[in-house]
């Protein structure tokens, strides 16, 4: 089967005021569709930054990176921008919502995004479709404030899944969560890979990291294959 | 284009969104903004209605814009070849100035020589019970009669001078003449008829006979003079067209002529056949007065420009202030595949749109207050009456808003676009 995502030989150095730093070096990683991968490390150890190349915020200074067995290591930025709409959804650890607006705005905001446009009817079907699949149509109108922790992290969710994502990319989504909380968004994330949608899920916690198909650590800027016990 | 249409509404939605969550910031930036915005639909406004008023007023006293007036001394012979050429056409109009003073016989009208009431500007003439007149240096005893300008037309003059009527009606080209001339009469002979009781008859030299006239209707013709207005075929009914250019009165003979009508070439050459002097005058006061007030305006445009710089100045503040607020809101839009220009479009937008509602704002305050201002002077200013706002100052206060608002948000625009998206990682 052909990989979603294929990265090669992946490298970035930090150049700053002092001396340039090493933060992803040769790094290698193939993600299926449907394939769920946590990736563990201490911070500090290029995990973001990984995440970041993946998803199109950064650009690599080494290897190449495929996407649908496409070379886009090199994409202009209005390339960069289409992609990330049409084929990746994120969820970082805050959940980065919009406080003046609902849970369903807030999960319309990825599809009024200027690529492409949907009629009002249908930009609210798919809305509240998402909505439903993490398991919260009925707070569809409420505003973040009006929600638990959970409930938001469902939104921001949502908000990933809107555009039927091909890969998921989750930055400690669990970070701000309690336990149980922490599970039930895992959960969500793990359904949407029932649908053939590829999971990278950065994460500290070991548990979360276990009920991923694959776990890589990543130790100074170099990902290692990890045996789930 | 598609592409294009679906970014506009994004920023359009996304913009409003934007603006309804910051009411206050909203508020503020229109606040800042309104009194440039005002200054400028204010000086526009007041340019094209000062513009208006002084044209509706050559308008009145002389003709609209594009007319040509032919002007020339009453001839027997020029009076002939006017009434020829003008005769049954709808493109031009004759009117010819007679003397005419209405009230007792063998008196000296109370205003020689068709002087206005409150004034003396001596002159005049007398006319006697049988018809004749004479210039009224001959003394004769002051009596009840008043003098006025009489002016007699071939047809429906406010074509071409839009006389205001006041009172009653005007004269009716299109029925049977009548054997008792209709008169219109302008203000200042209506003053003089109120003031001075005269009995209804009117003597004109050279007439067959003393008419007794019928008053219609009162006019404002701008005018000065005690003028009264009548069909050119009623009179001739007591005065035939020889005698329209009586020796002793003198008197002058106007034709007015629609713009792109052949009459001005035909009459002229007439006219000149027969050794008849002329004048011709083409009005074009729009443009004259446009020029007149083109300095006044450019430089109460240049202070209200500045006051809307001050504006733009604030709504400048409150968008960098915006943007460095909502750094992360716009990181993740473009996590979300927001391309840069849509972020910029989206701040731009914002701002657009505020000045586009402080220019609906300035531009209702400014009709109200117009409104206002003829309710309270209509009746004192007659170019107030009817008065609407000019459609010029609501398109210059639309530039405005529009302007203040891309010189406003430029700045916060391009700070938005160039938010790095790796700041939603690190946050």
């Amino acid at each position: 089967m052909t990989a979603l995502i294929e990265l090669t030989g992946i490298t970035k150095v930090l150049k700053g005021q002092q001396q340039p730093r090493t933060i992803l070096s040769g790094v290698d990683l193939a993600v299926h569709p449907g394939e769920s991968v946590a990736i563990v490390g201490r911070s500090g150890s290029g995990k973001s930054t990984l995440l970041s190349i993946l998803g199109l915020f950064d650009r690599p200074d080494a290897g190449s990176y495929l996407l649908d067995g496409q070379d886009i290591s090199r994409l202009p930025e209005r390339k960069a921008a289409k992609l990330r709409s049409s084929h990746f959804g994120f969820v970082f650890q805050r959940f980065f919502l919009l406080k003046h607006l609902t849970a369903a705005q807030n999960v319309s905001m990825a599809l009024v995004n200027g690529q492409g446009w949907l009629p009002r009817r249908a930009r609210r079907a798919r809305v509240l479709q998402a909505l439903e699949q993490v398991g919260i149509a009925h707070l569809a109108k409420n505003r973040p404030a009006r929600m638990s922790g959970g409930e938001q992290q469902r939104v921001a969710i949502a908000r990933a899944l809107v555009r039927e994502p091909k890969v998921l990319l989750a930055d400690e989504p669990t970070g701000a969560l309690d336990i149980e909380t922490g599970t039930a968004v895992i959960d969500a994330l793990l359904a949407a890979t029932t649908r053939g949608c590829g999971l990278v899920l950065v994460t500290h916690d070991r548990d979360h990291a276990a009920r991923m198909g694959r776990t890589l650590d990543l130790v100074d800027g170099v990902l290692t294959q990890r045996v789930n016990a | 284009m598609r592409r294009l249409s679906g970014r506009f509404r994004s920023a359009l939605i996304i913009g409003l969104q934007g603006i309804r969550a910051r009411k206050t910031r909203t508020l503020l930036s229109m606040v800042s903004l309104f009194l440039g915005v005002l200054a400028v639909v204010v000086v526009q406004a007041g340019a094209s209605i000062a513009n208006r008023a002084l044209v509706s007023d050559i308008e009145l006293a002389m003709a609209v814009d594009g007319t040509t007036i032919i002007g020339m001394p009453m001839q027997p012979k020029a009076t002939t070849v006017v009434l020829d050429t003008v005769h049954g056409r709808s493109d031009a109009v004759a009117m010819l100035g007679l003397q005419a003073i209405i009230g007792e016989p063998n008196v000296s009208p109370v205003n020689p020589g068709a002087s206005p009431f409150d004034e003396d500007w001596g002159g005049g003439m007398v006319c006697y019970g049988n018809g004749p007149c004479e210039p009224s240096t001959t003394v004769a005893p002051p009596g009840q009669a008043v003098e006025v300008r009489l002016t007699a037309m071939t047809g429906d003059v406010r074509p071409f001078r839009p006389l205001r009527p006041q009172t009653g009606e005007w004269l009716e080209f299109g029925t049977v003449p009548s054997m008792a001339p209709r008169l219109v009469v302008n203000l200042e002979a209506a003053k003089g008829f109120t003031r001075y009781k005269v009995p209804a008859e009117m003597r004109i030299g050279g007439a067959a006979a003393n008419i007794t006239p019928q008053f219609v209707g009162v006019v404002d013709d701008g005018d000065m003079q005690p003028r009264a207005y009548v069909r050119l075929d009623e009179l001739t009914a007591w005065l035939p067209t020889a005698n329209l250019a009586d020796p002793n009165t003198g008197g002058e003979m106007q034709v007015l002529v629609a713009p792109g009508s052949p009459v001005e070439q035909v009459l002229t050459a007439k006219l000149k056949g027969i050794g008849s002097e002329t004048w011709v005058q083409t009005i074009d006061a729009k443009k004259e007065r446009e020029n007149e007030l083109k300095l006044f305006r450019l430089v109460f445009l240049a202070m209200a420009s500045l006051v809307l710089l001050i504006g733009v100045a604030g709504i400048l503040n409150v968008g960098l202030a915006t943007v460095g607020e909502r750094v992360e809101e716009f990181a993740l839009r473009r996590a979300v595949g927001t391309p840069r220009m849509l972020l910029a479009g989206i701040v731009l937008a914002e701002t657009l749109l505020t000045g586009l509602f402080t220019a609906a704002v300035a531009i209702g305050v400014s009709a109200a207050g117009l409104k206002a201002v003829t309710v309270v002077l209509g009746d004192s200013e007659p170019f107030l009456q009817g008065m609407q706002f000019p459609w010029e100052a609501g398109v210059a206060g639309i530039i405005a808003g529009l302007a203040a608002g891309v010189l406003g948000g430029f700045v916060p625009a391009l700070r938005a676009a160039g938010i790095p998206i790796a700041t939603v990682m690190r946050a």
